[in-house]
C-alpha cells in the first residue's frame, strides 16, 4: 500500500476516534469511572442523524448537528436517572462502571429493537474518488478530516475560553477546592455529559458514514476508543487526540507491513511475504491496549 | 421436542451457566476482581475439550482435564496484570483479552475450523445409555458437577484462604499492611475460577456436540454478570439462583414468541434490553442481590 494512502486512512480514523475519546476521557477524569456506554451513545446519535436525514429528509450536516444536540440531552438524562443516583447513594466507581455496562447493553438492544440489525446508510451522493499523491480518497474522507480538526479547535476554545471549561478544569485539578470556590459541580457535570455525548456523536456519525450504520457498531469501537483514551493518558483531551492518531497509524501500518522483512533477518531465511491476517484488525487495538496498560498505564502524555 | 425434554434441556443449560456464574462470583464477589472477559475461560474450556477429543483422538475425560488445565493457565495469565493495574484498567484489559480469544478461534482455521466451528464431538457414555434416558443422565451429571464445585468453592471461601480473598476485596491496603501477598491471592483465585469455568466449557461442548465462535460472544460475559448481580455476589448460592432466574427469563420469553407480534430478532433484542435494565435496577435498588452475602462476625 502507498504511504500516502496509509496517511490518509490513518488521519480519517484518527479524527473519528479522537472525537469519541475526548468525551470518554473527560467523564473518566471527573467521575472516576470508565463509561462503557460511551460508544453506544455515539451510535445512538448516529441513528438519530439517520432518522433526521433519511426519514425526515433533513440536510446531512444539519441532521448530524441536531443528533449531537439531542444525544447531549440524552446523556444528561441517563446521568440523572442512573449515574447521579448511584453517586448519591455513595456507590464506588466500580459500581458505576458495571452500571455503564448495563446501560450499554440496554441501549444497544433498544437500538436493535427500533432499527433492527440491518445496515443503514446516509443520503450521501456518490462522487468520483480523488487522487492525492497517489492515494485514493473520497470527498467524504476529506470532509471528515476537516470537520475533525475544526471540532478539536472548538473543543480547545471551549476548555480554555468559557466558564464551563475553566470550571471543569478546576474540578479536574482539585474538586474540593473547586466546590469551595462556589463552583456548582453538579451543574458542570451536566454540561460535561452534554459535551461528551455530543462530541461522541460527531465521531459516531463519521464512522457510520464512512462504513455502515448498525447497532453493534458501538461495541465494535469500544476497545479502540478506550485504547486511544488510555494511550493519551486519562483526563488529558489532547492526549486522547494524540492517542487516537497513534492508534490509527498503528492499525493501518501493522496491516500494511510485510513482516517477512523482519523475520528474514537480512536474508537468513526465505519467507516470501508475511502479512497480518486482516481478520485480526480488531485485535491490533486490543494488543496495543494491553501493552500500554502493562508498561505505561499513565499513557504517553500523562495527565498534565 | 417434547416438553419434558425441553425442561431437561433448560435445566442442563441452567446448570452449565450456574458453574460459569459461580466462577465469576469467585472472582468478583469473593476477591473483588472485575472480570469483563469471563467468556474467554468458557471459550478456552470448550475448544480445548473439543479439539483434544476430535482432533487428537483423546478419551473424553482427558478433554475435561485439558479444558480445566488450560482455563486455569488462562486464569494465571490474566492475573499477572492485576499487579500493576487499577481495577477499571484491568477490567478493560479483560474485555480485550476475551475478544482476542474469540478472534483466535475465528481466524486460526487450521486449528479451530474458523467460523464453521468444531463438529462431530462425541458424547459421554453414548453407547451405554439408551437414547431416551440420555438427556436425563447428562442433567444428573451436570448437577453432580455443580454439587462438587459448590461444596469445594464453599470450603475454599470459608477457609482462611477465602477470608484472605475477602480481605483483598474489602480492604486491599489493610491486607497489604498485614503482610499478605495480595498478588499471590489474586492469582490463586483466578486459577480456581478459570478451572471451574473450563469445566463448564467442557460440559457445554459434550452436551451440544457442536461449537463455533458464535457461542462465545462478549454478550455471554454480560449474561453471567447479570446472573451474579441479580442472584447476589459473595455467596455461591446467589450465583446459582441468578443463573436459574436469568436462564428462565431468557428461555421462557421464547415461548411468548407466538403470542406477541414481534419477530424473533426483536424478541431477542427486547430480552437483552430487559437484562441490561435488570442490571441497572438491581445496582440501584438492591445492590446485594436476591440472596445476601452472610457476613460472619469473628469475636
Amino acid at each position: 500500500m502507498e504511504i500516502s494512502q496509509i496517511i490518509i486512512n490513518s488521519l480519517v480514523r484518527g479524527a473519528e476516534l479522537s472525537l469519541l475519546a475526548i468525551g470518554l476521557t473527560m467523564v473518566f477524569d471527573i467521575l472516576k469511572f470508565a463509561n462503557f456506554a460511551h460508544p453506544d451513545y455515539a451510535i445512538l446519535g448516529a441513528f438519530f442523524a439517520y432518522l433526521f436525514n433519511r426519514v425526515m429528509g433533513v440536510n446531512l450536516l444539519l441532521a448530524v448537528i441536531l443528533a449531537a444536540l439531542l444525544t447531549g440531552i440524552v446523556g444528561i438524562l441517563i446521568d440523572q436517572a442512573i449515574f447521579k443516583r448511584l453517586r448519591m447513594i455513595g456507590a464506588k466507581p466500580v459500581t458505576l462502571m458495571i452500571a455503564s455496562m448495563g446501560t450499554a447493553i440496554a441501549l444497544r438492544n433498544l437500538m436493535r429493537l427500533i432499527w433492527t440489525s440491518h445496515t443503514k446508510t446516509y443520503a450521501i451522493p456518490i462522487r468520483k474518488p480523488l487522487e492525492i499523491l497517489g492515494a485514493r480518497t473520497t470527498p467524504l474522507q476529506i470532509w471528515i478530516i476537516i470537520a475533525g480538526v475544526l471540532s478539536m479547535i472548538a473543543f480547545h476554545l471551549l476548555l480554555h475560553r468559557t466558564t464551563f471549561g475553566k470550571a471543569l478544569r478546576a474540578i479536574s485539578d482539585n474538586s474540593e477546592l473547586a466546590s469551595a470556590c462556589a463552583i456548582d459541580s453538579e451543574k458542570m457535570i451536566r454540561w460535561m455529559w452534554f459535551v461528551a455525548s455530543a462530541y461522541g456523536v460527531l465521531g459516531g456519525c463519521m464512522i457510520a458514514m464512512e462504513h455502515l450504520l448498525y447497532p453493534r457498531l458501538g461495541f465494535n469501537i469500544i476497545i479502540p476508543v478506550f485504547c486511544a483514551t488510555i494511550l493519551g493518558g486519562i483526563g488529558n483531551p489532547y492526549g486522547a487526540m494524540v492517542g487516537a492518531l497513534i492508534l490509527a497509524f498503528a492499525e493501518n501500518i501493522v496491516l500494511a507491513f510485510d513482516f517477512s522483512l523482519l523475520f528474514n533477518l537480512g536474508g537468513m531465511f526465505d519467507i516470501k511475504s508475511l502479512y497480518v491476517n486482516t481478520g485480526y484488525k480488531p485485535a491490533i487495538s486490543f494488543a496495543i491496549l494491553i501493552v500500554v496498560l502493562l508498561f505505561k498505564p499513565t499513557g504517553i502524555l500523562g495527565k498534565k | 421436542m417434547t416438553i419434558v425434554n425441553f425442561i431437561i434441556y433448560l435445566m442442563t443449560m441452567m446448570g452449565i451457566y450456574s458453574l460459569l456464574a459461580m466462577s465469576l462470583n469467585f472472582q468478583v464477589g469473593v476477591t473483588g476482581l472485575i472480570n469483563f472477559g469471563q467468556v474467554a475461560f468458557f471459550c478456552i474450556g470448550s475448544y480445548t475439550s473439543a479439539l483434544l477429543v476430535v482432533k487428537a483422538g483423546m478419551p473424553i475425560f482427558v478433554g475435561f482435564l485439558g479444558a480445566m488445565a488450560l482455563s486455569g493457565i488462562m486464569g494465571y495469565v490474566m492475573s499477572i496484570p492485576t499487579k500493576s493495574l487499577k481495577t477499571d484498567y484491568w477490567a478493560i484489559a479483560t474485555l480485550a483479552s476475551g475478544e482476542i480469544i474469540r478472534l483466535i478461534a475465528l481466524n486460526e482455521d487450521w486449528l479451530t475450523a474458523g467460523p464453521f466451528g468444531v463438529m462431530g464431538i462425541p458424547q459421554i457414555l453414548k453407547g451405554i445409555i439408551s437414547k431416551d434416558a440420555y438427556p436425563f443422565f447428562y442433567l444428573l451429571f451436570v448437577v453432580a458437577c455443580i454439587g462438587v464445585v459448590y461444596f469445594l468453592l464453599n470450603l475454599l471461601t470459608n477457609s482462611p484462604f477465602g477470608r484472605n480473598l475477602k480481605a483483598v476485596r474489602d480492604e486491599e491496603e489493610l491486607c497489604l499492611s498485614l503482610g499478605k501477598n495480595i498478588q499471590n491471592l489474586k492469582l490463586k483465585s483466578m486459577v480456581v475460577a478459570g478451572m471451574v469455568a473450563g469445566l463448564a466449557g467442557a460440559l457445554f461442548t459434550f452436551y451440544i456436540a457442536y461449537i463455533s465462535p458464535e457461542n462465545f460472544r462478549p454478550i455471554e460475559t454480560f449474561l453471567m454478570w447479570a446472573m451474579i448481580i441479580v442472584g447476589g455476589r459473595g455467596n455461591h448460592a446467589g450465583a446459582i439462583v441468578g443463573a436459574v432466574v436469568i436462564q428462565l427469563f431468557n428461555v421462557s420469553t421464547r415461548f411468548l414468541a407466538g403470542y406477541v407480534p414481534l419477530s424473533t430478532e426483536s424478541m431477542g433484542s427486547l430480552r437483552m434490553f430487559i437484562i441490561g435494565l435488570l442490571i441497572i435496577v438491581f445496582l440501584l435498588y438492591r445492590p446485594e442481590g436476591l440472596i445476601k452475602e452472610k457476613k460472619k462476625i469473628y469475636k
